[in-house]
């Protein structure tokens, strides 16, 4: 029965090369033939996640007794579902949205194989497996993004996604090297066993293997999921055709994540790296939401929007929550996926009417009119302190009596606090004419999403790591010094209370911004609206290295 | 007596400045079986020779192949003729073969390690001669949009130019691989150099294929390959994964 994870990846290059070969006699019906391996492939998958469900254990099973493996277990049956089930939606989709563009049969051969390839990646056993999949998926993206050969601008910027994934695949590849080099073998689960038992002795340039290992894990999964200084081409992949971008959101840049998750044995016997994650993380979170707060372009907004997601993902594997950044990546997935494909319609939809009703909202996002009349500031300040401490009492109640001791619970509540703390301001700046409504609404969606995160961790933690001591080991790994630790939330809590004291201030002042406060606000506009100048400065290195490459061969006289 | 020898070694597996013989005679050939030739027998020149020294490989040598290696990826980004391109990157490829040598790879394995690296550049040059017969020049940005005017030519020089810049299920790939692996054991920074060798390859090859495959066609009534020849490409490049998997990849 374990032979299922063959099958899984197997159908969709089956159907790669139907598709290619009998593409000439079915003519454009060659792509149904794809729609329905990937059904299969689906259907196969939830198959998989139900047998791993009740009870089979986790296997390594050998393609025909060769050196290719593929793991069966949760975390690679889960991403299948996910990945087949996302598959299929830009499948359907795509049978009637690229009708009217050339290369049609081309780009479902395409579609099939970056899904086979993205199923072995999920399911590889060894690492070579791993690290074929995981370079063959950057080429693959390259042409699918490329799909449209006349568009000189798509390819351009499928050739920074490329060479963003190649430079990501080098350190994976050292990494891999590496392990196999201390220990002598490329399966998973025997390294891992052996890592398990074996961590500490070996070295690399004085350094702890573990560390260096976990660092160049993280730094492929920073590349594949457009961390800061890695992130320039996310935004400009949209160039590529819609369903691409659906599929690249929802199922290939958060490889990150997953890959964090399958070193997961890596990373718990790593010191400070998983503290490294969680900057690079938060750092991306945080400026991937500005970027797309000031973006006009529907597109490129989901895409800045994207690698904040990302960024958040990555800082949820820094503070050891595994199990959570799964599940952020597979939520992300679904709701980006569905963003995508419905941001056409949008555009189709507004460019008649933008069906906004001219209310208060309107006129206070849009319009920027100021308001009237606002809620009393201290109940709503009142209400950002509030919530969060009654989340933490549920939480110990309902999750864990150790709640408290959690530090992982604590940043993340406290992110949580963050953001409901955003909407509350911006509530409170929002004129009303149904006070206890808004209220109640605001803390029930607040309450709603910190509670479910919580929860939905939980599950998804007794899923992927069934093992209680290893779960513990995971998230001592990501146990910040105390210092620290109370240093950060101390920042976060301060960072709030000088939102609410701001506030205050400008409301006591009637809003006036006075000269160098504006003047600061517009060079800090400029300054996002044009990216941090880091594409301008990626452009500029990469023209100096061909015009030094192109000097080079004059003065060697091309030879 | 030792330097000399090595010298001689280094026209034929390259060390630079004495690479630059190699692209001096591949530019002067005008001929595709003799640049072919050229590009199968080369290497294994210089193996052939490096096998009658019973002495160990100076250390000078390594640091001088990285750098050729380097310098060679480097040039070839800002290159336009198929001809010099493919001759640049079996440079760079060739000169790698000096760190698999380092480690315990038998001289077997290093002539099948030098016939997987030039196969693919073989391909490339037959592809080459035919731009030469259908353009008059083998150059990129001057024509463009291959894709549309000789869709089969285009997607056998996409897959040649995947197998050249290592690409994986290629043979490159995994003499790659094994390459990366040699440079752990001699020093970690050695296969970080050889890593970024790789990478400027990549680029070197995305460059090439934007150069002839995008764009607009402005090449119409332009023969595409016929079916007997395409199969015989498709056939090489089947035989070329299967020598990555079954032969130097080990995995089947």
């Amino acid at each position: 029965m374990e032979q299922i994870i063959l099958l899984i990846p197997g159908l969709p290059i089956l159907s790669a090369l139907l598709t290619q070969l009998l593409g000439p006699c079915l003519g454009r019906r060659v792509a149904r033939l794809s729609v329905i391996g990937t059904l299969l492939t689906f259907g196969l998958s939830v198959a998989a996640l139900w047998l791993v469900l009740t009870g089979q254990q986790q296997t390594t099973v050998s393609l025909f007794g060769s050196g290719v493996f593929l793991l069966l277990d949760p975390l690679s049956t889960l991403m299948a579902v996910v990945i087949a089930g996302i598959s299929l939606v830009v499948h359907v989709y795509s049978l009637r949205y690229m009708a009217e563009e050339t290369g049609y049969g081309r780009f479902f051969v395409l579609l099939d194989l970056m899904t086979a390839t993205l199923l072995v990646m999920v399911a590889a056993g060894d690492l070579l497996t791993l690290l074929i999949a995981w370079h063959l998926v950057g080429v693959l993206l390259y042409f699918l993004l490329g799909q449209n050969t006349r568009d000189v601008s798509a390819y351009r910027y499928a050739f920074w996604t490329n060479i963003t994934y190649r430079i990501g695949d080098l350190p994976l590849l050292i990494a891999a090297v590496l392990l196999y080099q201390a220990y002598g073998t490329g399966s998973l689960s025997i390294l891992f066993e052996q890592i398990n038992t074996n961590p500490g002795t070996h070295q690399v340039l004085g350094w702890p293997l573990m560390d260096v290992v976990a660092a160049l894990i993280a730094l492929a999964a920073f590349a594949r999921s457009a961390q800061f200084l890695l992130h320039t081409w996310l935004p400009y992949s949209m160039s590529g055709p819609t369903p691409v971008s659906a599929l690249m959101h929802a199922g290939i840049v958060n490889a990150g994540g997953f890959l964090i998750n399958r070193f997961a044995p890596v990373f718990v016997h790593s010191s400070e790296i998983l503290h490294w994650v969680f900057i690079v993380g938060l750092f991306t979170a945080v400026i991937g939401s500005v970027l797309m707060l000031t973006q006009n372009d529907i597109k490129k907004s989901l895409g800045y929007s994207t690698m904040g997601q990302m960024g958040f993902m990555i800082m949820e594997c820094g503070i050891g929550a595994f199990s959570l950044a799964i599940y952020h990546l597979i939520a992300h997935g679904l709701f980006k996926g569905t963003l995508f494909l419905g941001a056409g319609n949008v555009i189709h939809a507004a460019r008649g009417d933008d069906g906004v009703p001219k209310e208060d909202l309107y006129t206070f996002v849009v319009e920027r009119r100021p308001i009237r009349q606002r809620l009393p500031w201290r109940l709503m300040a009142a209400i950002t302190l509030a919530v969060p401490i009654a989340i933490l009492v549920a939480a110990h109640w309902l999750v864990a009596e150790d709640y408290f001791q959690k530090q992982s619970a604590i940043v993340l509540l406290f992110f949580g606090w963050i953001t409901g703390a955003q909407l509350i301001f911006t509530t409170y700046r929002m004129q009303t004419r149904n006070l206890r409504r808004l209220i109640t609404l605001s803390i029930f969606s607040f309450a709603v999403v910190v509670l479910g995160y919580t929860l939905i961790s939980h599950a998804f933690d007794l899923f992927l790591y069934p093992d209680p001591a290893f779960r513990e080991q995971i998230y001592a790994a990501a146990d910040f010094d105390l210092f620290w630790f109370d240093l950060l939330i101390g920042l976060i809590a301060l960072v709030i209370i000088f939102g609410w004291v701001i506030t205050s201030f400008s409301d006591q002042n009637g809003n006036h911004k006075g000269q160098f406060r504006r003047r600061l606000w517009l060079s800090f506009y400029a300054l996002v609206s044009r990216e941090f100048y880091l594409t301008d400065l990626y452009t500029r290195f990469s023209r100096a290295l061909l015009a030094f490459a192109g000097r080079l061969n004059l003065w060697l006289r091309w030879i | 007596m030792q330097i000399p020898a090595y010298l001689l070694i280094g026209l034929f597996l390259p060390l630079f400045p004495l690479s630059m013989g190699f692209n001096f005679v591949l530019g002067r050939s005008r001929y595709a079986l003799l640049r072919i030739l050229l590009l199968l027998i080369w290497p294994q020149i210089g193996l052939t020779l490096l096998q009658t020294l019973d002495s160990p490989v100076p250390d000078w040598v390594v640091p001088l192949a990285l750098f050729t290696a380097a310098l060679y990826a480097l040039r070839a980004l800002a290159l336009r003729d198929v001809g010099q391109w493919s001759g640049f990157l079996a440079t760079s490829a060739w000169a790698l073969l000096w760190i698999a040598i380092q480690g315990d790879v038998t001289i077997l394995q290093l002539h099948l390690f030098a016939l997987g690296f030039s196969a693919p550049l073989v391909l490339l040059a037959l592809l080459g001669a035919g731009l030469e017969r259908r353009f008059g020049a083998a150059y990129t940005g001057l024509y463009g949009g291959l894709t549309e005017s000789i869709p089969r030519f285009s997607a056998i020089l996409v897959l040649v130019v995947l197998a050249i810049i290592a690409t994986p299920l290629f043979p490159t790939f995994f003499i790659m691989l094994a390459t990366v692996m040699q440079a752990v054991t001699l020093m970690p920074l050695v296969a970080v150099v050889v890593a970024f060798v790789w990478l400027l390859w990549s680029w070197a090859g995305a460059r090439l294929l934007q150069g002839l495959i995008v764009g607009p066609t402005n090449a119409e009534g332009i023969f595409d390959l016929n079916r007997l020849a395409t199969g015989a490409y498709a056939l090489g490049l089947i035989l070329l994964v299967a020598g990555g998997l079954y032969g130097i990849g080990g995995l089947l």
